[in-house]
C-alpha cells in the first residue's frame, strides 16, 4: 500500500549534508527520511532552526570576509 | 507576483465538498469562483458544459487542448475537480447542478433580486462620492500596515481591537513581553504583498478566525464573493443580507473595505478593497496602483534612489527591511541595496522575488518607462544574493513510497509530471517527491478503483 509521508524536501551538497546530519544525531528530531548523499527529508517545522543552525556553523569559518567587505563600503 | 495572490486562495481549495456545494448556491460566488478561481483552460472548459443539457465525453473536452498542453490540460480538469465544479461518469464530464444553474443565472441575468446586492431606492443625504471612498479606504488599510510597523504617527490611529486580535491570530504579529506588540517574519512578508493579496490574506485569516467563533463560513463567503461584483460609489441596502453579514460590516469597516457613515446607518458602500476583490487574476495589479495613485500622498518611489514628494514614514519603514537609509530630507529619501541589506532580509524570511516585486509594483513613473521597469542587472544580482546564502534548497510537500507495484510507481510519476507537481524522484527506491498531494492522491485512488 502507497504511503505518503509530508514533509520538506532539501537539497544540498553532500558536505552540507554531513553537517545536517551531525546537527541531527544530537538531537535526533530533525530527519525524517534520509535519502541519499544529496537529498533528505525533514520535519517542515524545523527549516528555520535547520537553517539558522547551519549558517552559524558556517559563519564561523567566514566572519573574516564579511568584514572586510563592510569596510569597504564605507569608503564610497 | 500572482502567486502570493493564488496562495491564499490554497486556503479556499482545502475547504470540503458539502461547503463548496452550498457556496454555489449564490449566483454571485459561482461567477466569482469561475471568474478569478479558475485558469483559462477550466473556465473553456466550463462554458463547452454550460448550456450543454447532457454530459460532455471527455474528448470533446480534450479536442479544445493541443496534445503537447498535456500539463494544462491535467491542471484545467484538478482544478475542476478540485473545486467540485464537475461530476465525472463513464468517459464523461458534466458540471455540478447548482454551479450549472448558477452561473447562467448569472451570465445571463436571471436570479432573485439582490443577488448581485441590493442598490438602496432612497437618496443618500450624506452622499459620499469616489474620491471620498479612496481616501476612507486607503486610510484605513495604511493605519493597519503602520501599526504592523510600529509606527502610530498622530495622524494614523491605532486601529480596533478586532484588527489587533486578527493580526495576532494571523500572526502576522506576536505578543512580546517587552515591547507590547511586534511584528513577526510572517507579517515582514505580508508587507511586500501588493494591496490586493493583503486584503485576501486578512479576509482568509478572518474566515479562519469566525469559524472558530462558531459563525458560518459560506455565509461568509457569500458576502466576500458578493462585495467582488458590486460597483464603486453605489450605497447599498443592508436588507437583504443574513445577520451574520450584518455583523460582518462592523469588521470590513476597520479594514476600510465598507464604509458607512454610522454603524446604525442602513446603508453601506464598497470601497475599491472590495470591489477589487474578484477581478481576474490579470487585472489584479490595477485595484491596488489605482488605489495608490488616489492617496492624496500619491507616493512615488523609485529605485536605488527613492523619490517621494509625500514623506510616508510606511513607504521608508518597508523599504528599511531590504536597503540601508543613507540620507532623508523632506521630499527624498536615499538609500542603498547592499550584499548585508538583501541577507538580512531574508534572514527574516523575506525573498527575493518579494523583495524585486515590491520595487517593481512601486517604481517611479520616469523608471515605469524602461521595459523591462529594474535593470536586470540589479533584479539578477538580488536573485544571486538569495541563492548564495541558500546553502540547501528546500521544497515543502509529500514524500510517496512503498508502491505495491512498479507499474503503479511508473503511472504515479508520469502523472506527477504532467500536472506539473514532480519534485524528485529515485527509480531504484521507488520513491517520489511531489509539491502537492491532493490530485495524486486522487489519481492513486481512481487508478485502483478502475484496476479491481
Amino acid at each position: 500500500m502507497v504511503r505518503a509521508i509530508k514533509g520538506v524536501l532539501v537539497e544540498c551538497d553532500p558536505s552540507i549534508k554531513a553537517i545536517i546530519l551531525d546537527i541531527d544525531s544530537k538531537t535526533h528530531d530533525i530527519i525524517v527520511e534520509n535519502l541519499d548523499e544529496s537529498h533528505l527529508i525533514i520535519k517542515d517545522n524545523k527549516v528555520a532552526e535547520l537553517k539558522r543552525i547551519l549558517e552559524e556553523r558556517l559563519n564561523e569559518h567566514t566572519k573574516v570576509d564579511s568584514l572586510e567587505e563592510e569596510e569597504e563600503e564605507e569608503d564610497d | 507576483m500572482n502567486s502570493q495572490a493564488m496562495k491564499s486562495f490554497e486556503h479556499l481549495e482545502g475547504l470540503s465538498e458539502a461547503i463548496f456545494k452550498r457556496l454555489y448556491q449564490q449566483p454571485a460566488t459561482a461567477l466569482a469562483v469561475f471568474r478569478r478561481m479558475l485558469p483559462n483552460l477550466a473556465k473553456t472548459f466550463v462554458m463547452a458544459m454550460l448550456f450543454n443539457p447532457d454530459p460532455v465525453p471527455v474528448s470533446s473536452l480534450e479536442a479544445f487542448v493541443r496534445p503537447d498542453q498535456n500539463r494544462l490540460k491535467e491542471e484545467a480538469f484538478g482544478k475542476l475537480r478540485q473545486l467540485y465544479i464537475v461530476t465525472e461518469r463513464q468517459g464523461t464530464f458534466a458540471l455540478d447542478a447548482t454551479f450549472k444553474v448558477e452561473l447562467r443565472k448569472a451570465l445571463t441575468g436571471g436570479g432573485s433580486p439582490g443577488s448581485f446586492g441590493l442598490p438602496c431606492d432612497t437618496e443618500d443625504k450624506n452622499r459620499v462620492d469616489i474620491s471620498f471612498l479612496d481616501r476612507y479606504a486607503a486610510e484605513q488599510w495604511e493605519s493597519i500596515l503602520h501599526f504592523m510597523v510600529g509606527n502610530e504617527t498622530q495622524s494614523s490611529q491605532r486601529p480596533s481591537e478586532g484588527v489587533v486580535r486578527l493580526l495576532l491570530h494571523g500572526k502576522l504579529m506576536e505578543q512580546n513581553r517587552a515591547s507590547g506588540t511586534v511584528i513577526t517574519q510572517l507579517g515582514f512578508s505580508f508587507l511586500l504583498q501588493e494591496v490586493n493579496s493583503q486584503v485576501w490574506t486578512l479576509l482568509l485569516l478572518y474566515l479562519d478566525m469566525a469559524e472558530q467563533l462558531r459563525m458560518d463560513p459560506v455565509d461568509i463567503l457569500h458576502f466576500l464573493f458578493l462585495l467582488g461584483s458590486l460597483e464603486l460609489g453605489q450605497d447599498y441596502d443592508m436588507k437583504s443580507l443574513t445577520p451574520t453579514q450584518k455583523g460582518m460590516l462592523e469588521d470590513l469597516r476597520d479594514y476600510g473595505i465598507v464604509y458607512q457613515r454610522k454603524s446604525s446607518s442602513r446603508r453601506f458602500y464598497p470601497t475599491r478593497l472590495a470591489t477589487g476583490l474578484t477581478s481576474e487574476i490579470r487585472s489584479l495589479r490595477s485595484p491596488a496602483a489605482t488605489l495608490a495613485n488616489a492617496t492624496p500622498g500619491n507616493d512615488e518611489n523609485g529605485f536605488l534612489i527613492i523619490e517621494t514628494n509625500y514623506h510616508s514614514p510606511l513607504q521608508i519603514a518597508v523599504l528599511n527591511l531590504f536597503a540601508r537609509l543613507i540620507s532623508r530630507f523632506p521630499n527624498l529619501v536615499t538609500a542603498r541595496i547592499t550584499r548585508e541589506s538583501i541577507r538580512q532580509a531574508i534572514g527574516k524570511g523575506i525573498t527575493a522575488e518579494q523583495i524585486i516585486d515590491y520595487m517593481t509594483a512601486n517604481a517611479h513613473p520616469q523608471l515605469r518607462k524602461n521595459s523591462p521597469v529594474l535593470p536586470p542587472t540589479v533584479v539578477d544580482q538580488i536573485r544571486l544574493w538569495q541563492i548564495e546564502g541558500e546553502r540547501m534548497k528546500v521544497t515543502s510537500g509529500y514524500l510517496f513510497k512503498e508502491f505495491a507495484t512498479n507499474a503503479e510507481f511508473n503511472a504515479v510519476c508520469k502523472y506527477a509530471d504532467d500536472i506539473g507537481v514532480l519534485v524528485w524522484i529515485d527509480k531504484n527506491k521507488g520513491m517520489l517527491f511531489v509539491s502537492k498531494h491532493e490530485q495524486i492522491a486522487d489519481y492513486i485512488r481512481k487508478r485502483a478503483q478502475s484496476n479491481r
